[in-house]
């Protein structure tokens, strides 16, 4: 028999050395604002506005703002804005 | 989406269905493990837009019912072993089950590797002066701690020598200097962008790197392969560039069994590549490009540079122009010159910068041809282009353009044999050198 020991390849990721956990979610989207931010990519924008109508539909009250810097990725300006004028933000990955 | 968490407020990205891998990985990269996503079937880039809207639909409970709950899952901070250990009935056997265990982790690029063993590690690292524990820098796109032990670990596997550390070391820092749109965008993209390593300086010579037909595979090459191996097992266990994780590739390139070339300096009518960027010739430098696909640009018996040089632009005109703000001058050409063409155009008296604008001014396309790719009415066309929307396509196609915005998007590299065929890369965004001799 033989015990062959190797040196783990992998490494440490800063990412995972200091964990941020998501945000309390609100209980309800009534009257919430609802920020869409889309990266530029063809679909996103239909895909995100179809989401906001159809909130819209189920909760009163919901503001809807769309917000988009034209490419990916967003532009620190547009996510800060998005984060500071919403409830919530629904963001879409086209690719 | 992590950002907008980072600043308070809930957030909640829609992925598409091969992404999913994708948004986890880069959730860790982050730092927001536990990040909520909802995931749709399909990729919306292409899809035609009743689908676009009619698989967002199909998902709405799920959205809302993630903006409005939390979610179950708490990630942990992951403690990985540090050694681990394979029983075979020889050693042999040992190896086989190590190989096998590696790439079923997708740690290797499913090529035999060698062993890392600690005896192996440490005769590395004997090659830098570095501390075992230094960390380099962050390596993109996953930002691991690229320290020198972990450096020395992937570099042991592609069967590297004591003697190549410094210029391994080197290429890691490298990509980390890149921005984050070469060193980290482009590598995550659905387009097959892969780097590629180019040294400068006495250590290439010293260590046997192959500035001739450089880049195939076979014994001539041996020093070329296992730096840019190592360089690519670096890139995947340290930079998490996994595949279907934080590497989306639609295709794929054989470009991404990364290669590192020397260049011909010997060759070269012209100062080096690092000598143009401030080094000097006693310095040992890497220098990373990211390409996006390469072409053959054969010349069948021009001997003049004006000839040479003509098939050089003419053959370069290939691909599409940025037509959006963000990257609007990104696109450019990496020029692998072979001496036979570098030589007779140095010969008449073209200096580097002679040639690029030689090149570039005659490098002209139909603009029709360049922006096919992209919708015009696209959002992320930038206003410049405007104009274009009142063009009928056959005006579009009339209209002559050249290929770049300018001659500072080329880069020639003397690289080659004898014989006139140019390799040509699209290339971009601008190449990053470091110097080696800081990591001896």
């Amino acid at each position: 028999m033989d015990l062959l020991s190797v040196l783990n390849p992998v490494a440490q990721q800063r990412g995972m050395m200091n964990i941020i956990r998501p945000n309390q979610r609100p209980s309800t989207l009534e009257g919430a604002t609802v920020g869409l931010v889309w990266s530029g990519t063809h679909g996103g924008d239909l895909a995100l506005n179809r989401a906001g109508e159809m909130i819209q539909e189920r909760f009163s009250n919901v503001s809807v703002n769309f917000y988009t810097g034209g490419n990916y990725p967003s532009p620190p300006h547009i996510v800060k804005q998005a984060a500071e004028e919403c409830d919530v933000v629904i963001g879409a990955t086209a690719d | 989406m992590i950002e907008i968490e980072k600043m308070g407020k809930p957030a909640v990205p829609i992925v598409s269905g091969r992404f999913t891998d994708d948004a986890k990985a880069s959730s860790k990269a982050f730092g927001m493990p536990d990040l909520q996503f909802v995931v749709v079937p399909r990729i919306y880039r292409n899809l035609a837009d009743d689908l676009c809207i009619s698989q967002t639909e199909e998902v709405i409970d799920d959205l809302i019912q993630t903006l409005t709950s939390e979610g179950n899952a708490v990630s942990v901070i992951e403690q990985q072993d540090s050694i681990i250990r394979f029983e075979g009935e020889d050693r042999y056997d040992a190896v086989l089950k190590m190989n096998k265990d590696f790439t079923l982790k997708d740690w290797s690029d499913a090529l035999p590797i060698y062993p890392p063993t600690e005896e192996k590690v440490r005769e590395l690292i004997s090659g830098t002066s570095l501390p075992t524990d230094h960390v380099v820098c962050d390596m993109p796109p996953g930002f691991g701690l690229a320290t020198v032990e972990k450096i020395a670990v992937n570099a042991a596997m592609a069967g590297a020598k004591a003697e190549h550390m410094p210029i391994i070391i080197a290429a890691v820092k490298c990509l980390s200097e890149m921005g984050s749109h070469g060193g980290k965008s482009l590598l995550m993209s659905t387009s097959p962008h892969a780097p590629i390593l180019m040294v400068n300086g006495p250590i290439a010579k010293k260590v046997g790197l192959n500035p001739g037909s450089a880049l195939g595979p076979g014994r001539d090459n041996e020093i070329n392969i296992t730096i840019g191996r190592a360089f690519y097992l670096c890139l995947k266990n340290i930079g998490m560039w996994y595949p279907n994780k934080m590497d989306m590739d639609t295709i794929g390139t054989t470009r991404k069994f990364i290669h590192c070339v020397a260049e011909n300096e010997e060759m070269s009518p012209w100062p080096s590549y690092s000598e143009d960027r401030g080094f000097s010739k006693t310095d040992s430098t890497v220098s990373i490009f990211v390409t996006d696909g390469e072409l053959d640009v054969q010349d069948q018996g021009n001997t003049s540079a004006g000839g040479l040089l003509k098939t050089l632009a003419y053959g370069i005109t290939f691909g599409n122009t940025t037509l959006g703000a963000s990257h609007a001058e990104g696109h450019q050409r990496l020029i692998f010159m072979p001496p036979d063409v570098a030589g007779p155009v140095g010969g008449e008296g073209f200096s580097k910068q002679d040639a690029k604008d030689f090149i570039h001014s005659h490098a002209n396309t139909s603009l029709g041809k360049l922006i096919q790719y992209m919708p015009i009415n696209d959002a992320r066309v930038d206003d410049r282009w405007n104009w274009l929307k009142d063009k009928t396509e056959e005006e579009r196609l009339a209209i002559e353009v050249p290929l770049l915005h300018s001659s500072s998007n080329i880069d020639i590299v003397v690289v080659g044999a004898d014989r006139a065929k140019t390799l040509v890369f699209p290339s971009g965004p601008t190449a990053v050198t470091v110097g080696i001799d800081q990591y001896k």
